[in-house]
């Protein structure tokens, strides 16, 4: 018997038991649209399931040596590095997936926003998107506490302190978050059940129903287009692409982990072990927390001790809030993609929220302030000033890539996020009032706009 | 026809309804009430009184001028100022709950999380903090051991 009839006998097998032929169907049906988008961007949700996948297998193998306790966390996380045969590149391996992982998802969620792919009916993949973000941020913050190092201690520290500023709740929740009023080796197991258990079955839950709903909507297409000029088999084709590329992403990750064991040697992107956590020992100069947290620990060095009657920390809370609910909402906000119209703005909000981030984090690692001898502190003017340089080389070379290819003609946001850097790092003046005037602006321009376009005919112009 | 549905006494469907309904809050409240109580710490136990510094304390506070000591639930910087005289203020920032350092060379207590700074009484002198450092009592026995007592608030 050839192997195609044996695999056609298993099929039959398995069909007449539980009858597969529906999705088999499917399965061969399904086509992937091609000459729509740039094709690229329909990898990188797969890119990140690749990393997550990996995540899993090399915390699997962690867990066989890691043990959570004071005396015991700590010392496990060296004794794997340094005596247990590869037990450094498993680590190197995990942390190292975990970056590339928050990356990939960052690239696949900033896709879906500048191709305007969330618009209905696919409001609900992104929220299940959304949430995803949120889970991964959410397994990063906790496995940092895992390995009970000193950077890790304060990490978390600052981290759930924000905790206490909801309103009523606060106290109750940092206290049940943290096991105590403080970061003690308590806060240390909560994290570890959240981390190994609690995270991941919600995230394979919330993963199912993403894949599903994707599965069932297919690939997005442009705005104000109902059909693909061609498109690619999903299977085999599009599927043993997607193959190739995670085949890519294991090398480069193996070349990573083998090369550079404890990372980028970037702050935020590093993890040497360093010293054991002490709740006695004070925090040392230059602590940074994860990149992809940095712009909130730079926003909360932003803020005045008060604002508007209000304690800094709390409205800084209450500013990352509504920012991050707009994110949420974006699907139902975009009314012009939702009529299948182009929305401009919208586009330009994505781009604006890329610069808003990049500035924030340019200052969280004192780019060009000096200091760092002999508990030297940065110069913070300096820094801001050389983070305004080089955010307008950035937002300059992004529209010149946006009019040149793209032919986007919409820039009142991202024209905003640029003034804000140049007044506070090149002006001198303070951040938040820097944000302020720059923010007054944007919605003079979109109010004046709006007027005109309500006296003069429909403008058909502008970014897709 | 509508009028009648709406003056009609309850019917069995609708009163068994609202049993069900009841019956799956109270179950809910059940499961709920046991899991919240099991996931919010005991707190914690720890000397109210003043606590006397240990040797190694004492001997960190003449070697870098501070020291961070457990008092119960808290943690209290306990430092020597250029003139000798001691002082004791919560450890914890006002901002977003790091532990603070004695700057000996500056005289100034300083937090490297987000650049917090406050002066020698725990009054805020520059960065985000919004609140001042909770100061402490503190007293050199004639022994030279050092005693701290926790204030209330």
């Amino acid at each position: 018997m050839s192997d195609a009839s044996g695999s056609r006998g298993l099929l039959k097998w398995i069909d007449e038991r539980y009858q597969i032929s529906p999705l088999l169907e499917f399965v061969r049906h399904k086509e992937v649209p091609l000459g729509a988008h740039p094709i690229l961007w329909y990898y990188v949700g797969g890119t990140t399931l690749f990393f997550f996948a990996v995540q899993i297998l090399s915390g699997l193998l962690l867990l066989v040596y890691y043990q959570p306790g004071e005396t015991t966390s700590y010392e496990s996380i060296r004794y794997l590095t340094t005596k247990v045969p590869f037990g450094w590149l498993v680590r190197s391996v995990h942390c190292w997936s975990a970056h590339l992982m928050i990356i990939s998802l960052v690239t696949h969620m900033l896709s879906t926003m500048l191709l305007k792919a969330y618009r209905p009916p696919r409001e609900l993949t992104w929220v299940t998107g959304f949430a995803l973000f949120a889970l991964a941020l959410g397994f990063g913050f906790s496995g940092y506490l895992l390995p009970w190092n000193e950077l890790a201690f304060f990490a978390t520290a600052v981290g759930t302190d924000s905790v206490k500023s909801v309103p009523l709740l606060g106290d109750w929740l940092l206290n049940v978050l943290r096991g105590g009023p403080d970061v003690t080796i308590n806060t240390l197991y909560r994290f570890f059940a959240l981390h190994i258990c609690v995270l991941p079955i919600a995230a394979f839950g919330i993963i199912g129903v993403h894949l599903l709903f994707v599965q069932r909507q297919g690939m997005a297409l442009p705005v104000g287009e109902s059909e693909a000029p061609r498109g690619m088999r999903f299977f085999p084709n599009f599927a043993l692409r997607d193959l190739l590329l995670w085949l890519i992403c294991l090398i480069a990750l193996s070349a990573l982990a083998l090369f550079f064991p404890y990372g980028a040697g970037i702050p935020g992107f590093e993890w040497e072990l360093g010293q054991k956590a002490d709740p006695l020992a004070p925090a040392f100069p230059g602590i940074k927390p994860e990149w992809y947290f940095l712009w909130i620990y730079q926003l909360l060095k932003e803020f005045p001790p008060h604002l508007l009657g209000i304690e800094g920390p709390q409205l800084c809370l209450v500013v990352v809030n509504v920012l991050v609910a707009i994110w949420a909402l974006v699907p139902w906000l975009d009314r012009s993609a939702r009529a299948e119209k182009p929305s401009a703005g919208f586009t330009d909000l994505g781009v604006s929220a890329i610069l808003f981030l990049a500035f924030l984090t340019l200052k969280a690692w004192d780019i060009g302030g000096g200091g760092g001898a002999d508990g030297q502190l940065p110069d913070p003017a300096a820094v801001a000033r050389n983070s305004a340089w080089i955010l307008a080389a950035l937002t300059v070379a992004i529209t010149l890539v946006r009019v040149s290819f793209f032919h986007h003609r919409w820039f009142i946001l991202s024209g905003a996020a640029l003034l804000h850097a140049v007044l506070h790092g090149i002006g001198g003046v303070q951040y938040l009032a820097a944000g302020a005037i720059a923010a007054t602006l944007a919605a003079v321009a979109i109010g004046f706009l709006s007027i005109r376009a309500r006296r003069l005919p429909p403008f058909a112009g502008g970014n897709p | 026809m509508a009028e009648s549905r709406t003056s009609s006494p309850a019917t069995r469907r609708s009163v068994l309804n609202l049993l069900l309904t009841m019956g799956g809050l109270g179950w809910l409240a059940s499961v709920l009430y046991p899991v919240i109580s099991y996931l919010r710490p005991l707190p914690m136990q720890g000397p109210s009184g003043p606590v006397g510094l240990t040797r190694a304390e004492i001997g960190k506070i003449e070697r870098d001028k501070f020291a961070i000591i457990p008092v119960g639930t808290r943690r209290v910087l306990v430092f020597e100022d250029s003139s000798g005289e001691l002082h004791a203020l919560d450890a914890k920032c006002t901002h977003e709950g790091c532990t603070v350092r004695y700057v000996s060379g500056e005289s100034l207590i300083w937090c490297a999380c987000h650049n917090g700074r406050f002066d020698l009484e725990g009054h805020v002198l520059g960065g985000p903090p919004p609140r001042p450092l909770a100061r402490h009592a503190v007293q050199r026995q004639a022994d030279g051991g050092i005693m701290v007592a926790v204030s209330k608030a």
